[in-house]
């Protein structure tokens, strides 16, 4: 029996008609009625890039590459036979990925609105490329079409618009970030792209910020050495500051629409940090480790080759974090676990305090706030009730002064979801285990090399 | 069987030697060396000298990958760092605050040649040398403590020190915007092979991070190398930099730090007894231009 993959992430339009989501290495576009929660197929991209080409076209160069360095030694005499003779090797070899290389999905990740809501960007993994994809409310028939590819020579982990609408910046998971100018043919020779700005680490997460006092625009970078960096753009190559405080890796970054000097991060360390870019200050520093203690489970647990002898070192981090427009709220939930974790932010004295955790049916794969709105949409690991919980929608409510889920209106989609593509082969799976990987930044955790 | 290495057998005269100088380095490496902390002879009267360090025990692979998660210790950003540690001689003891700042960087120091030049030359100055390589950086500690000791009357040797540590991930870390003067780039490692260019030490987006912690208007970067293609990368990727201005050969010729350069570090009077050239090049930091709004 098939079963339909568990969503990766969602994002929804400002005025929360359209909601794009990614499964495997489709995105699906929703159209949810006004006035009612009747939801209809909008329109889907399906990434069908054959990478074999893409791979042998590599092995060909590569093997060149090699024919050619041989010829060239051989010309120089450097090779030589026991007997004297210069030696050709005239076979090259064949590169195979070796044991423990990570295996090749081609994943869809980094859903991402244009601020207009008239393109949507994404990554994918198969060819490490930025899609963009433009949408078109008045086609009936697919909302959704491919207008731009474009690879890069490292795998894209994140990706933000510049103020302007014009460019989408980049950050990979080498430690560069580059920009892309968006109604611009894709540009080949990827090899010689240069990157704006780049860390020695991997690069976490992206932000484009301006000082609403000076003008002057910012571009913050977060990476796996705890470092969130702050730059000035376009001129990147003028560092302004370092927010200095994170005791490891940085995972997510979170701005507020009400307060634009405001930042959050998070990531494999025990606090969610409130800053002051701006002025560079940190100004909260929570503690979310006890709170989450009841919410960890087996699948916490450090990877074997880390552990311990009693098997009890647990690591998580933080996965998201996410604001509102005018409420003065954080959301956040730790990697693997079934919590999504609301948190005040006073606004006397920028301290942060638990407001409420709502658990979910299931573990969080990913949360989006739709700012507009004040609405957040979480995607749920629900390959145990495989046909319900795949998108939960939550809404501060005023009467009870707290956050609820929206029932009705989760399982108005989840029927739909389950009713439209139970059938369609892009999105179903034929075993629970047979998932994409929906965990990772966990994994980020660095251990120190034992020798050195 | 694999035979293990002479450091790990504890046989070995290597191993005997290393355990040894650990013992004294842990006990010596933050202390302030003054009379008082010399060793007595065996007649009673103070001051006996101390040996350098031998190479020999310190031999490690020449390389170590920058991208890799060593377990390294650094602060968790410039106000954190006690340079106390690495600087007693320049605690006030009154205010427990430092005297002087690091405004030196001397990356990838390897033996500590160029530290140990350079020590006299700018006795205001605290120096710092960071390499990435344990045992090396070792035999940079036990050279500075011996130096210290066998110089203890005129307080020599107490203005340079060494870290180690991995520059190019985590100069900010010790390093408050514009506090350096003057950073060596000695001999570095050439990563020959095109997929390893990242991993060399000047690349355009880490001269960003070298222009915030260099003084504006001020600091100098100073190369030096026997790779010809080095060199020309180093050259191309700082001169594209907006941020850097090239330092003309008279300058070079005037400038003091440039000859020690040229002659103190030991992969310098190896390239000199094989005869081989140097080049060098050096650059200003430049003021910023006007923030483009």
């Amino acid at each position: 029996m098939s079963i339909i993959h568990p969503f990766q992430s969602s994002v929804s339009t400002n005025d929360g008609t359209l909601v794009f989501t990614v499964v495997k290495n489709t995105i699906l576009a929703f159209r949810c009625n006004p006035g009612s929660w009747n939801y209809s197929l909008a329109g889907s991209w399906v990434d069908t890039l054959d990478r074999t080409n893409l791979i042998k076209e590599k092995v060909i160069k590569e093997q060149q590459r090699q024919l050619a360095e041989n010829a060239a030694a051989a010309a120089t005499k450097k090779s030589k036979s026991t007997d004297g003779e210069p030696v050709v090797r005239s076979v090259a070899k064949v590169p195979t990925p070796g044991t423990g290389a990570p295996p090749i999905y081609s994943i869809v990740r980094n859903l991402l609105l244009s601020r207009d809501n008239k393109m949507l960007f994404a990554c994918a993994d198969s060819d490490k490329s930025i899609l963009v994809l433009k949408i078109d409310t008045n086609n009936k028939e697919n909302c959704l079409t491919l207008v731009k590819r474009q690879p890069y020579p490292k795998r894209p982990n994140a990706i933000a618009t510049t103020e302007d609408n014009e460019k989408v910046i980049m950050v990979d998971k080498f430690g560069d970030a580059f920009e892309m100018i968006i109604n611009e043919e894709p540009k080949d020779k990827i090899n010689e792209f240069e990157p704006i700005l780049g860390h020695v680490s991997m690069l976490t997460d992206v932000m484009m910020k301006k000082d609403p006092e000076s003008g002057k625009q910012f571009i913050i970078t977060s990476d796996r050495d705890e470092h969130i960096k702050v730059s000035h753009y376009p001129q990147c190559f003028i560092i302004d500051k370092w927010l200095f405080g994170h005791e490891e890796f940085v995972s997510t970054l979170c701005d507020f629409l009400w307060d634009p000097r405001l930042l959050v991060s998070a990531g494999g360390d025990n606090y969610i940090f409130l800053w002051d870019w701006i002025s560079g200050k940190s100004l909260f520093k929570f503690d979310y480790s006890e709170l989450i203690q009841p919410y960890l489970t087996d699948a916490n647990l450090a990877p074997a080759r880390f552990q311990n002898e009693t098997n009890d070192i647990v690591e998580y981090a933080v996965s998201k974090v996410v604001s509102f427009a005018n409420l003065p709220y954080i959301a956040f939930f730790v990697e693997a676990t079934k919590a999504l974790v609301i948190l005040k932010i006073n606004k006397d004295d920028y301290s942060l305090s638990l407001f409420q955790i709502i658990e979910l049916p299931c573990n969080l794969i990913s949360l989006f706030a739709n700012t507009t709105q004040d609405e957040l949409l979480i995607t749920l690991d629900n390959r145990e009730s495989s046909e319900k919980d795949f998108i939960k929608f939550v809404a501060f409510n005023p009467e009870q002064n707290k956050f609820v889920i929206n029932e009705d209106k989760g399982k108005s989609i989840d029927k739909f979801i389950t009713d439209k593509l139970k059938n369609n082969e892009n999105v179903t799976i034929s075993s629970k285990d047979d998932v994409y990987p929906l965990y990772n930044i966990a994994n980020l955790k660095k251990h120190g090399e034992a020798f050195s | 069987m694999k035979t293990k290495p002479l450091s790990q057998d504890p046989g070995s005269k290597r191993y005997a030697y290393r355990v040894n100088k650990e013992e004294n380095r842990k006990e010596l490496k933050h202390v302030k060396i003054d009379e008082t902390t010399l060793p007595k002879k065996s007649n009673g009267k103070k001051s006996s000298l101390m040996e350098l360090p031998k190479k020999r025990f310190y031999r490690q692979r020449a390389h170590s990958n920058p991208f890799s998660d060593h377990q390294l210790e650094y602060p968790k950003s410039p106000s954190d760092m006690d340079w106390s540690r690495l600087y007693p001689y320049y605690k006030d003891e009154s205010t427990g605050k430092m005297t002087n700042k690091v405004t030196i960087a001397d990356i990838g120091c390897g033996f500590g040649g160029l530290l140990i030049d350079l020590s006299p030359k700018f006795p205001q100055d605290l120096i710092l040398g960071m390499e990435i390589r344990v045992q090396v950086t070792n035999y940079v500690e036990d050279r500075i403590i011996a130096l210290r000791n066998n110089n203890v009357t005129k307080q020599g040797y107490q203005n340079i020190n060494v870290l180690r540590g991995n520059a190019m991930k985590f100069l900010p870390n010790f390093f408050e915007k514009g506090q350096l003067n003057k950073m060596f780039f000695c001999f570095p490692d050439p990563h020959f092979k095109q997929r390893k260019h990242k991993a060399r030490i000047v690349t355009t987006t880490l001269l960003s991070e070298y222009a915030y912690v260099l003084k504006e208007g001020e600091g100098v970067v100073y190369t030096i190398t026997d790779v010809e293609d080095l060199h020309l990368w180093m050259v191309k990727h700082l001169e594209a930099h907006p941020l850097f201005e090239r330092l003309d050969e008279e300058w070079e010729k005037n400038d003091e730090c440039v000859q020690i350069m040229r002659n103190a570090t030991e992969e310098g009077k190896k390239v000199e007894r094989k005869k081989g050239a140097k080049y060098i090049a050096c650059f200003r930091r430049i003021s910023n231009p006007e923030i483009i709004i």
